[in-house]
């Protein structure tokens, strides 16, 4: 048998000073393609990061790259989480700037920054046109990176990836923040560069996997577990235990029944459109799901609903039964809505306390800036207490994995029992458990009356009590649908 | 034009130089309503002008934008910033006769001719607003007697204004009436409403006059938030580059030091600032400073003195009549610097090689903060005045210099900063000479605790903390920063 491509042993590896992998051994050996997968916070992330050579460990990494090979003779990683900087080299954005308007560009454009990455590692530009027209990514030359969502985000590392082609590549939640055609386009370009020779690891909780990945592991107590196959154990549907908090249990009050109303909404950026034409109304209670593809304009229209759009103002919608621009504040649409989306998990302020971050969500600020009172704080012990934080509840954000990360947001979402939840991909990020009980919760949540905005590409990620359905494509209203039992994708 | 200080009698110059009030959040409990249903519109949509422009229409208040024909036409990045985020744009004609509050957002060099072609415009009863007083302070700009003159200028640059509104918070804001112009009495409820509607009055809010703004405004920039800054990191990075230390690694020391430093600066003062140094470090970087002190002291009480005659501003404007001829020299001079000219190397610093590394900086900073306010109160400006024109501005202005360097930072600023900042750089420099002559890489570049045992004089230590926390500037601090963020010391751990 050759040498193996990677070589790991008596591997141990600390996150945030507890030991999450211990005394691992494994080897990849040459035609291997692998899929590890295991609950949020068991340490995959960070053994991929040892491996790339971005974490520190105690025990033996070595390898050996295949010196015949055309392939660059390295490891690269795709975080799941990138986090870009601007031209001057900080990373100190806020969620609302994307939107805003302005003439002097803070980030570089994607152009720029694939050329940059096509110079550092010597790559002909023509193989990145090809990807970019498959990922259908052309589009976006142009944009600067603060105007990217989560899921472009993606798209753009991936496609460096891709051109990159290296021995080694590992991607960590591949298809997070993706629609359902380019997880599909994903997976034949992955399987072309496997073919070329590219080893690939992939880091997921998915059961639809490209082919070439034929070998499968979980990371369980700090040691890896072979697996047969990608699937896992069936999970049971349940949501364990703890009760509701009553205050979660109260209707909410409407001061109108028009959520939303929107009449011929347009958005666009110089000549770019990206919302055109909308028509679309929201009555108290009820239960949407907006879907689209990756660019189909969601995001913009759900901050136009957050007052988060600086464009608002010249359109014709009404928001809690009020005309958007006569004279309310961007506080009072706020203090009626719950929201998450991956962005604004991405621009939050990780340097509070989990505490600190649920409780803010009573002010919709990013940051915790007043006292509570008594009543609101034992809210967010109760909160935490059902979400299972309550050890966590001092630790910084940042520290935190990122499914726990984003339960808390989800914590700070709720708080204030609002009457709008809108949820923009709430489980990215979550594994296949967290995603259930939290769709489970969803269904508990909005039983009392809530109003639920819900955005999600995939069938498995859906709570239940969705019963209407909005999609956009290319920034229209394509369909406005009821929701029948057998009609999600 | 007279200087409209000079014009003043003693006991009214003090009078406004006085005026300092800190106040308390119940007084902002009107909210915007002082300014709800009134049309506000902006003149010129740079920096401050947009981002005060968002802030005040996502607050629920009317805004639009009045540019000028040229800008309109050529179609300028403010007429794209302005009409890209919807706002309605028009010309002064348009828009000025109907304003109820129009707030002057345009460069300061450029207020005379701006106001001189807005005021005639404004209807009668209408307000005028500043975000700097230094065009009716320095230049005595007369403004018609139905007219009321407001001022609010938040202490940061406008991006911040606008990313800590949207985050739920403020900047420390100064607000002022004109006691020239407040016919109806209603100025400072404007100006309250105004403040509210950008956020401020959730970070702090200090009650200024025009003059104190202005006289502290100005001394502070040009002394210790950029002057010193520029001074002390060319000379640092030069005595390293002198001493042999790798340039890259005394770029980045620079460049990100000076941040790193006033972030303990920000939330703990100078004495928290020093605290982060070990017990020999510190005896060290206080002798240090001390020196500083007595060094800079005179340069510092000329700017003082200058800027209180309006000697500075004569000069200043007497360059801007010549074609900026003085400060394109400096500018560019400053460009050549080796500092500037050198990139931060690819090395790893780690936060507290900053302080252990980086001595020197924190004598400056301390010796600089300490002179600024210092000077200051003997001129009879107010020490929450002084505390916010020197320690509180001073992180503000280290983190442009952390983005991209001394070109950054003077990029940022005002141009009466940056004019101000190049005078105290060009005559600080040589005032250091024989200081510099002695420092060695002990103080800026290696580690000052290496190869010492750490003992220190336990008397001599008790003094010189207690020295440094008596010092008013520490008295004062503690005083505001806990008032502006009793909500902020949440935060950190
Ligand atoms: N920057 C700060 O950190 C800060 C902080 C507090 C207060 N302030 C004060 O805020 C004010 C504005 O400063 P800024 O930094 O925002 O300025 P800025 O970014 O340079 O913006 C100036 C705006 O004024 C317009 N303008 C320039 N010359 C003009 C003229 N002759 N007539 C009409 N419009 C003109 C420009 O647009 P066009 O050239 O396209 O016409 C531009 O939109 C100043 O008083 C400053 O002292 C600044």
């Amino acid at each position: 048998m050759s040498e193996p491509l990677v070589s790991i042993q008596n591997l141990n590896v600390k996150y945030q000073h507890k030991l999450v992998i211990r005394d691992l051994n494994w080897d990849i050996f040459p035609g291997e393609s692998w899929l590890l997968t295991g609950s949020s916070g068991t340490g995959k992330s960070s053994l991929a990061k040892v491996i790339a050579g971005l974490q520190s460990y105690s025990g033996n990494v070595t390898f050996s790259f295949n010196t015949k090979s055309a392939l660059p003779a390295r490891v690269f990683y795709v975080e799941s989480w990138y986090q870009f900087k601007n031209i001057e080299g900080v990373a100190n954005f806020y969620y609302q700037q994307r939107y805003t308007s302005l003439q002097a560009k803070d980030t570089l454009s994607v152009g720029a920054e694939l050329r940059n990455f096509g110079k550092e590692h010597q790559l002909e530009f023509t193989a990145a046109e090809k990807l970019l027209i498959e990922l259908q990514f052309v589009t976006f030359m142009n944009s600067s990176l603060l105007e990217l969502s989560s899921g472009e985000h993606k798209k753009l590392q991936l496609i460096k990836a891709l051109w990159l082609k290296p021995q080694l590549l590992i991607i960590d939640q591949p298809y997070t923040g993706l629609d359902v055609l380019s997880r599909v386009k994903l997976d034949h370009l992955l399987n072309d560069i496997s073919a070329e020779g590219v080893q690939l690891i992939i880091i997921a909780n998915d059961t639809e996997l490209p082919s070439c990945i034929n070998r499968f592991a979980r990371i369980r107590e700090g040691q890896l577990e072979r697996l047969p196959s990608a699937k896992l154990d069936p999970v049971s549907m349940e949501r364990p235990g703890r009760k509701l908090p009553d205050f979660l249990k109260e209707a909410p009050v409407y001061p109108s029944d028009e959520i939303v109303r929107m009449i011929n909404v347009n958005i666009s950026y110089g000549e770019k459109q990206v919302l055109k034409n909308i028509n679309w109304e929201v009555r108290a209670g009820e239960k949407w799901l907006l879907q689209g593809h990756n660019g189909s304009g969601k995001s913009t229209l759900l901050s136009l609903i957050n007052g988060d759009h600086p464009q608002s103002y010249a359109n014709d919608f009404y928001l809690f039964g009020n005309k958007r621009g006569s004279g309310e504040s961007i506080w009072d649409i706020k203090q009626h809505i719950g929201i998450i989306s991956p962005e604004f998990h991405w621009y939050f302020d990780s340097s509070s306390t989990v505490w600190q971050s649920i409780a803010s969500g009573f002010f919709d600020s990013v940051g915790l800036f007043k006292q509570l009172p008594f009543s609101k704080s034992t809210k967010v012990d109760e909160l935490i207490n059902f979400f299972g934080l309550t050890d966590d509840k001092n630790d910084l954000l940042s520290t935190l994995p990122l499914g726990k990360q984003r339960l808390v947001l989800l914590a700070r979402t709720i708080i204030k029992n609002p009457e709008l939840l809108i949820l923009d991909e709430p489980c990215q990020g979550l594994d296949l458990h967290q995603t259930q009980y939290f769709n489970k919760l969803v269904d508990e949540l909005s039983s009392n009356g809530m109003t639920l905005i819900y955005v999600g590409h995939f069938e498995s990620d859906l709570p239940a009590c969705l019963e209407k359905r909005i999609i956009l494509e290319n920034g229209e209203v394509k369909k406005v649908e009821t929701i029948a039992e057998s009609c999600l994708i | 034009m007279a200087n409209y200080f000079n014009t003043l009698p003693l006991r009214e110059q003090l009078n406004q130089l006085g005026v300092c009030e800190f106040m308390d959040s119940s007084e902002f409990s009107d909210g915007v309503n002082a300014l709800k249903g009134k049309k506000i519109v902006i003149v010129g949509c740079g920096a401050q002008g947009l981002n005060q422009g968002l802030n005040l229409r996502d607050s629920g208040l009317d805004v639009s934008y009045a540019l000028r024909k040229e800008a309109i036409e050529g179609k300028r990045d403010s007429w794209k910033n302005a009409t890209g985020n919807n706002f309605t744009v028009g010309t002064y004609e348009e828009l000025l006769p109907t304003a109820d509050l129009v707030i002057n957002l345009t460069p300061d060099k450029q207020h005379t001719a701006v106001v001189n072609a807005v005021m005639p415009l404004m209807k009668q009863g209408a307000t005028l607003s500043y975000s700097h007083g230094f065009n009716i302070v320095e230049e005595g700009m007369q403004i018609r007697k139905d007219l009321t003159v407001i001022m609010v200028a938040p202490k940061s640059p406008g991006s911040e204004v606008r990313s800590e509104y949207v985050r739920g918070f403020g900047v420390p804001t100064l607000i002022a009436v004109h006691p020239e112009n407040d016919p109806q009495g209603k100025g400072l409820a404007e100006a309250k409403a105004y403040c509210v509607g950008t956020g401020g009055h959730k970070a702090g809010v200090l009650r200024s006059s025009f003059v104190a703004e202005v006289k502290s405004d100005l001394m502070g920039e040009q002394t210790i938030l950029c002057g010193l800054l520029q001074t002390g990191s060319i000379l640092s990075f030069d005595k390293m580059v002198e001493k042999g230390i790798d340039a890259g690694y005394a770029s980045k020391l620079v460049q990100y030091g000076v941040e790193v430093i006033t972030e303990a600066l920000k939330h703990g003062g100078v004495s928290g600032m020093m605290d982060r140094l070990s017990n020999v470090a510190k005896i060290k970087a206080f002798d240090v400073s001390e020196e500083l002190k007595e060094i800079m002291r005179p340069l510092f009480q000329k700017h003082q003195d200058d800027i209180m005659s309006g000697e500075f501003s004569r000069i200043m404007m007497e360059d801007w009549a010549n074609g900026d001829k003085n400060l394109l020299a400096w500018r560019a001079e400053t460009g050549e610097t080796a500092f500037e000219k050198t990139p931060a190397g690819d090395v790893k610093i780690g936060e507290q090689e900053y302080f252990d590394n980086y001595l020197l900086m924190v004598a400056f900073v301390r010796a600089g903060v300490e002179l600024a306010f210092e000077t200051m109160v003997e001129a009879g400006i107010k020490p929450e005045s002084a505390y916010y024109e020197s320690l509180h501005e001073t992180p503000l202005i280290a983190n442009t210099i952390a983005r991209k360097k001394l070109f950054e930072m003077n990029r940022v600023i005002s141009d009466t900063a940056e004019y101000g900042c190049y005078l105290f750089d060009q005559a600080c420099k040589p005032l250091l000479a024989d200081f510099m002559k002695k420092v060695d890489t002990d103080l800026v570049g290696k580690n000052f605790n290496e190869g010492k045992d750490g003992s220190v004089d336990n008397t001599q230590l008790v003094t010189i903390n207690e020295i440094l926390r008596n010092h008013p500037v520490e008295i004062v601090g503690t005083k505001l920063r806990k008032a502006m963020t009793a909500m902020k010391a949440i935060k950190t751990v």
